[in-house]
């Protein structure tokens, strides 16, 4: 029974059966799909009196007061990263209403990150560091410093009893969800997998990408926001008709140096391979696009292999600013917005494309129903 | 709570998974032998704290690591690339391969997994970042330090310094049982057949955020950690990596490698409860599901590694909830954080080695410090001594904030049917 790690997988292949999206084109799917689609810009000019970071403009959640969006009880404490995810799991269930068949202890989280919020963190140390005493600190605000806040977060709030796992996958990190949450089905641990990925704006975020920086992509926009996928196994019988989209693989490599190209090259047909897609059925492909050589790398290796047109026929995630840990969780939600106005041909294969600078490429193939 | 892959499958040398080599950074010794000797001795880790300026706090120890030069294993990578949780993360998987005798040139041609438990990923840089702002404001931060913060790279550039680029390389940040978190991942790769081998375990640096946390909850023990004790005061941070290699047993048999133990199977589950206080229920149930998923019997396991951190908490809940799976006569408990102080997510990596090291040579790690067992714990700690001992079967717990339980079960490798 066991595959060799080069044949396709033939476990049932997971569907996305629900998502939700917080983003800078507003709180809620529609917006989400809305704005994509439109290719409205979503950047706004800070408020320099709530922000005081290097960049004078951003891609923020626009009316994302967390309290007023969650409600004052148990949100005295909670950073920013947690109340976006929070928020679009909240959607993410309300939406699927009573098709979620699983018990709560049947149903995973996992959330793609960054680092957390390097805001709380930062800010832990500072009042450690500026303090009176140095362990003059907020003792509630201990838990946000920790990166797994958000996604058990989550669970208290939903009552989501299932495994609980947060990758910390820097850009790529909405395709490390969907590969683990995939892996968590296949192996029998859930039945059910909220997965997706959160990322905050913040000061501290802005002065730690400000430094990090090359000089390739200076002036790059932060973006922010948290998109979540409901999955499932797919019905043995195909007949529920409830599939948004079916994922028919997932692969990551890491590159050394400036090999980014044959690494995403070489992903891409990882991905082909494992899916069983012909490449003549690609119809679209959504590339991350980090601004400098990255981004300029990762758009040259999949228009050689598919051509420009099927990376025009996604969404351009421009809008939105660098999203950094949700980038991907975005890209998904794009293709999934393309297929909710049924301008996919049925049965038509996308791609999302990720790249991280970090030495990290990531590929996933998702097959869009037929409208 | 249902495994798809059958029992049939499970007795075939393709889906067994075993642990073949160790990467280990500890405060009580470098390298699997190092380690082996100093759980079996009962070496302390516990000293004052230099890594960071503790002027002001009452008490500072914590379980450093000194003298270890993770360098030595790093020969690809510039080091100063690298923060100090991805030195030893990098450092540790270098370890591990050589440990268990890979070829890199096979592994290499292989489909692969590096999965990277954390706590705090590279905070001990940011506590500097947080420095330079503090001192001479936000423009003023080392941009060299900035590029090394991202804790994806703990798995990342372990995968480039050994040159392996078909791997998928990922950072569990569940806190302090992320280690079996990425055992457990990894576990599932190759008996699902997605990946060859496996590069699994855990990573953090001692940090000022973390132990400032600890301190203001009134949980960091004014000497040293004393887990199951009537007078336990609390953790002491610690540092440190753990990386295991994984793969199937056939992969193993086929290049005569050493089997230190076999994986036979992990759980996982969330409290939904609160954020940093356990619940006994169901940590107990995550104990049910892990034994379930290794298809062993409560009373076939001879030894529990315990999270075992020593603060009021966690050891009278954790014991509670051993009673409520094990019944009156639970196995031995030991918490080898009275050694090691709380690694974060090094610590349950560090414990499943611990663990594997105890089945293959024969011995149980004791519980140090010890003076009176606590009567509300009523478990066998093992105190002082380390003990011989035959084990077959060993659970590894791991709890963390947002109650992220995560359970390892390793048993002895026998030839043939288990």
């Amino acid at each position: 029974m066991t595959l060799s790690a080069s044949a396709p997988a033939t476990a049932t292949r997971p569907v996305i059966t629900a998502w939700s999206a917080v983003s800078p084109f507003g709180i809620g799917k529609d917006e989400f799909v809305a704005g994509v689609l439109a290719g409205k810009d979503a950047s706004s000019a800070l408020d320099s009196e709530e922000w005081a970071g290097p960049d004078d403009h951003a891609c923020v959640v626009p009316g994302f007061a967390l309290r007023e969006v969650l409600g004052k009880k148990g949100t005295r404490s909670m950073d920013r990263v947690t109340g976006l995810a929070v928020t679009a799991v909240r959607d993410l269930l309300r939406d699927s209403g009573d098709r979620r068949t699983a018990s709560d202890e049947e149903t995973a989280l996992v959330l793609g990150t960054t680092t957390g919020s390097a805001q709380s963190m930062m800010d832990f140390t500072r009042a450690s560091l500026v303090g009176e005493r140095p362990f003059y600190v907020d003792p509630s605000l201990m838990p946000n410093a920790v990166m797994n806040c958000a996604a058990g977060q989550c669970a208290i709030w939903h009552s989501l009893k299932g495994p609980n796992t947060t990758i910390a996958g820097g850009r790529v990190a909405g395709l490390s969800a969907l590969s683990y949450a995939g892996g968590l089905l296949n192996s029998g641990r859930a039945r059910t997998v909220l997965y997706g990925a959160a990322e905050e704006f913040s000061n501290a975020r802005a002065w730690l990408d400000h430094h990090r920086r090359g000089e390739d992509s200076t002036g790059a926009l932060l973006g922010e926001g948290c998109a979540m996928f409901m999955l499932e196994s797919a019905d043995p019988t195909g007949s529920d008709g409830r599939a948004l989209a079916e994922v028919l693989a997932v692969e990551s490599r890491v590159y050394f140096g400036d090999d980014l190209r044959e690494a995403l090259a070489a992903c891409v047909e990882g991905v082909l391979r494992r899916g069983g897609v012909d490449s003549g059925d690609v119809w679209a492909v959504s590339a991350s696009g980090p601004a400098g050589s990255a981004g300029e790398q990762e758009r040259e290796a999949l228009a050689g292999r598919f051509g420009a047109e099927a990376l025009d026929r996604a969404p351009s995630m421009a809008p939105i600013g660098d999203t950094a840990a949700a980038s991907a969780a975005f890209q998904i939600g794009s293709l999934l917005s393309v297929a909710e106005q049924s301008a996919a041909p049925g049965g038509g294969v996308a791609l999302v494309s990720s790249v991280d600078d970090n030495g990290v490429v990531a590929c996933a193939a998702l097959r869009l129903p037929v409208s | 709570m249902s495994v798809n892959v059958s029992d049939a499958a499970r007795d075939d040398a393709a889906s067994r998974v075993v642990l073949t080599g160790f990467g280990v950074f500890s405060s009580i010794g470098v390298g699997a032998d190092e380690f082996a000797e100093g759980l079996r001795a009962g070496r302390s880790g516990a000293k004052p704290i230099t890594l960071f300026d503790t002027e002001g706090f009452a008490h500072a120890n914590g379980c450093e690591i000194t003298g270890a030069e993770p360098e030595r294993w790093i020969r690809n990578l510039p080091v100063e690339a690298l923060g100090r949780a991805t030195q030893f993360s990098v450092a540790a998987a270098r370890m591990a391969v050589e440990a268990a005798g890979a070829d890199l040139e096979v592994l290499r041609a292989q489909r692969g997994m590096i999965s990277i438990g954390t706590t705090d990923g590279e905070s001990y840089d940011l506590d500097h970042l947080v420095g330079t702002e503090v001192a001479s404001g936000p423009a003023a931060m080392d941009p060299t330090v900035a590029r090394r913060v991202s804790p994806n790279r703990l798995s990342i550039a372990a995968a480039q310094e050994l040159g392996l680029s078909n791997v998928e390389a990922v950072t569990i940040a569940t806190a302090c049982s992320a280690g079996n978190y990425a055992i457990g991942q990894g576990f599932d790769a190759i008996r699902s057949g997605e990946v060859d081998y496996a590069l699994c375990g855990g990573a953090d640096a001692m940090c000022r955020k973390t132990f400032t946390g600890f301190y203001r909850l009134g949980t960091i023990a004014p000497d040293v950690c004393r887990p199951f004790d009537v007078d336990r005061k609390g953790i002491l941070t610690g540092e440190g990596a753990g990386v295991l290699m994984l793969e199937s047993l056939a992969s193993a048999r086929a290049r005569g490698a050493r089997v230190y133990a076999e994986v036979l199977g992990y759980g996982m589950n969330c409290d939904a409860y609160h954020q940093v206080a356990p619940n006994q229920d169901s940590v107990a149930r995550c104990m049910e599901i892990a034994l379930e998923n290794a298809g062993v019997k409560a009373e076939e396991v001879d030894l529990i590694s315990a999270h075992g951190t020593g603060t009021k908490a966690n050891d009278v809940t954790e014991s509670r909830a051993i009673h409520d799976v094990f019944g009156d006569a639970p196995p031995r408990t030991v918490s080898l954080k009275s050694m090691l102080g709380h690694t974060m997510g090094a610590a349950s990596a560090l414990a499943a080695i611990a663990c594997a090291l105890s089945i293959h040579h024969g011995f149980i790690p004791p519980t140090i410090n010890h003076r009176e067992t606590d009567p509300e714990c009523e478990i066998d700690c093992v105190p002082n001594q380390s003990v011989e001992a035959d084990l077959r079967v060993v659970q590894n717990n791991g709890l963390a904030f947002g109650g992220n339980n995560a359970i390892v079960v390793l048993g002895k490798y026998l030839d043939g049917a288990r």
